[in-house]
């Protein structure tokens, strides 16, 4: 299994920080891509921010009313080795199928 | 050999043998497990070397063979760069200078042709150009090939670009044994190795034996046989063993040589191969024309002609850029492809 932290991303231009009012996911949960996470409040508004991919929580960082800065960590996923690449797919181990037959005289002169 | 190899394509060295942890037996691990623990030894063992590349620091890397080492080995010897390649390969010839031993990344094949230059112009030939005064003991590794269904400059197979350039060594490991022990070994080589990564083979698990790696040069039968010999390299050997299974059904008994060193090429086990076998398939992802099989082909030619019942037959991709994910199944050579060049070969009659 490998570790996947999702830090807190600029929520607008230019914003540098953010405060929990409330984790809407707690430690130990699976969570799927675009589950919303937690919600925030920023200088502009209040947010939900969705979860950037599936995975296993780990941690979570902040409490209701703490602050946390853009670019340090929010959240924490445990993933599978086999999904932790971020490009394209894993390929399945299938059992080989085959449509062409050989045939030939193994003649050894 | 040229002149710009510091150490000669002939010399067989066992070094990747003595480096192992000492663990008897084989161990289960993914590709992407075994380069990870192969990186965190040379690291461990050489602190000259560095470690970079684009998200190879803070995240792993994106198919994670960096994983943890930043962490271990701090900021200054594991670190991230922009993204710019011609400045990642060019900072490796600095470090090179410098007495460093860089282990740089490409983040995927695609994304080293803005590279070219330094990989050609610089890596390639500073040992020549300085007179052995300024070796480039860098490894470069390069997510290959396709298999993963990724978007364009995502898959491509360059291994005959970088083949053709003096100057520098290509190797890729089809397996995760392979590739502990053929990445410790080039990590450590006093000239450029190009080391491309099967990355649709990184997350099946295979046993390693970290402790007996066998000999880290030329290729290697991975399979016997009397028959033909199928000769591959990286991911195309996993299809061939396939293949080999089904040609086994209809009593066809082939022979899976992977070639792992693609610059130089292993001629003397090549052809020992084929002078048993008599036949010989060449089978790679990349285009046709002027692809390495091309040299495969004329090196069994020229070692075995008076012996072959056959030409050599080529089964390739085709020469179209490398498609997408989406077409990526008819590009690459399937085993039905395969089993119709064994089968052509197998047709085959003089005169």
């Amino acid at each position: 299994m490998a570790e996947i932290s999702f830090p807190l991303p600029d929520l607008g231009e230019g914003l540098i920080e953010a405060t929990v009012l409330e984790w809407l996911v707690s430690e130990g949960q699976q969570v799927e891509r675009n589950q919303p996470l937690v919600e925030v409040e920023t200088s502009k508004s209040a947010v939900e921010l969705p979860s950037p991919q599936a995975g296993k929580v780990v941690r979570t960082f902040g409490r209701p009313g703490d602050r946390i800065n853009v670019g340090e960590p929010l959240i924490v996923f445990e993933v599978p080795d086999d999904t932790a690449g971020i490009v394209g797919t894993v390929p399945k181990d299938e059992a080989p199928k085959r449509r062409v037959r050989l045939s030939a005289v193994l003649d050894e002169d | 050999m040229s002149n710009a190899i510091v150490e000669s394509g002939a010399t067989v060295r066992h070094g990747a043998e003595e480096g192992g942890p000492g663990e008897n037996g084989r161990e289960q691990l993914s590709m992407q497990q075994a380069l990870n623990r192969a990186l965190d030894e040379v690291l461990a063992e050489s602190p000259k070397t560095l470690v970079f590349g684009e998200d190879c620091g803070r995240l792993g890397g994106v198919f994670r063979i960096t994983d943890g080492l930043q962490a271990k080995y701090g900021e200054t010897r594991v670190f991230d760069t922009p993204l710019a390649e011609s400045g990642i390969l060019g900072m490796a010839v600095g470090l090179a200078m410098a007495g460093f031993q860089p282990i740089p990344e490409v983040q995927f094949d695609g994304f080293a042709y803005p590279a070219i230059n330094q990989i050609v112009c610089q890596i390639g030939r500073m040992n020549y150009r300085s007179r052995g005064t300024l070796p480039m003991p860098i490894t470069l590794r390069v997510p290959s090939f396709g298999g993963i269904r990724a978007p364009e400059h995502h898959g491509e197979s360059l291994e005959a670009l970088f083949a053709h350039v003096p100057g520098l060594k290509v190797v890729s490991p089809s397996n995760p044994h392979e590739a502990y022990h053929l990445l410790k070994y080039a990590a450590t080589r006093p000239d450029p190795v190009i080391f491309m990564e099967p990355k649709s083979r990184y997350w099946q698990k295979d046993g390693v034996d970290v402790s007996h790696g066998g000999s880290p040069t030329g290729a290697k039968v991975m399979r016997p046989g009397r028959h033909l010999t199928l000769v591959a390299w990286g991911a195309m050997v996993g299809r061939c063993l396939q293949v080999a299974d089904l040609a086994a059904e209809d009593g066809v008994d082939v022979e899976v040589l992977d070639l792992r060193w693609l610059k130089p090429i292993d001629a003397e086990t090549l052809a020992t191969s084929v002078r048993k076998t008599r036949r010989a398939v060449v089978v790679h992802e990349a285009p046709l024309t002027s692809g390495l099989g091309a040299e495969v082909a004329q090196l069994i030619t020229q070692g075995c002609f008076d012996t072959l019942k056959a030409p050599v037959e080529r089964v390739t991709g085709f020469d179209v850029p490398y498609p997408s994910g989406d077409l990526e199944d008819e590009y690459i050579p399937n085993i039905d492809r395969i089993l119709n060049g064994i089968q052509r070969v197998l047709e085959y009659r003089r005169g």
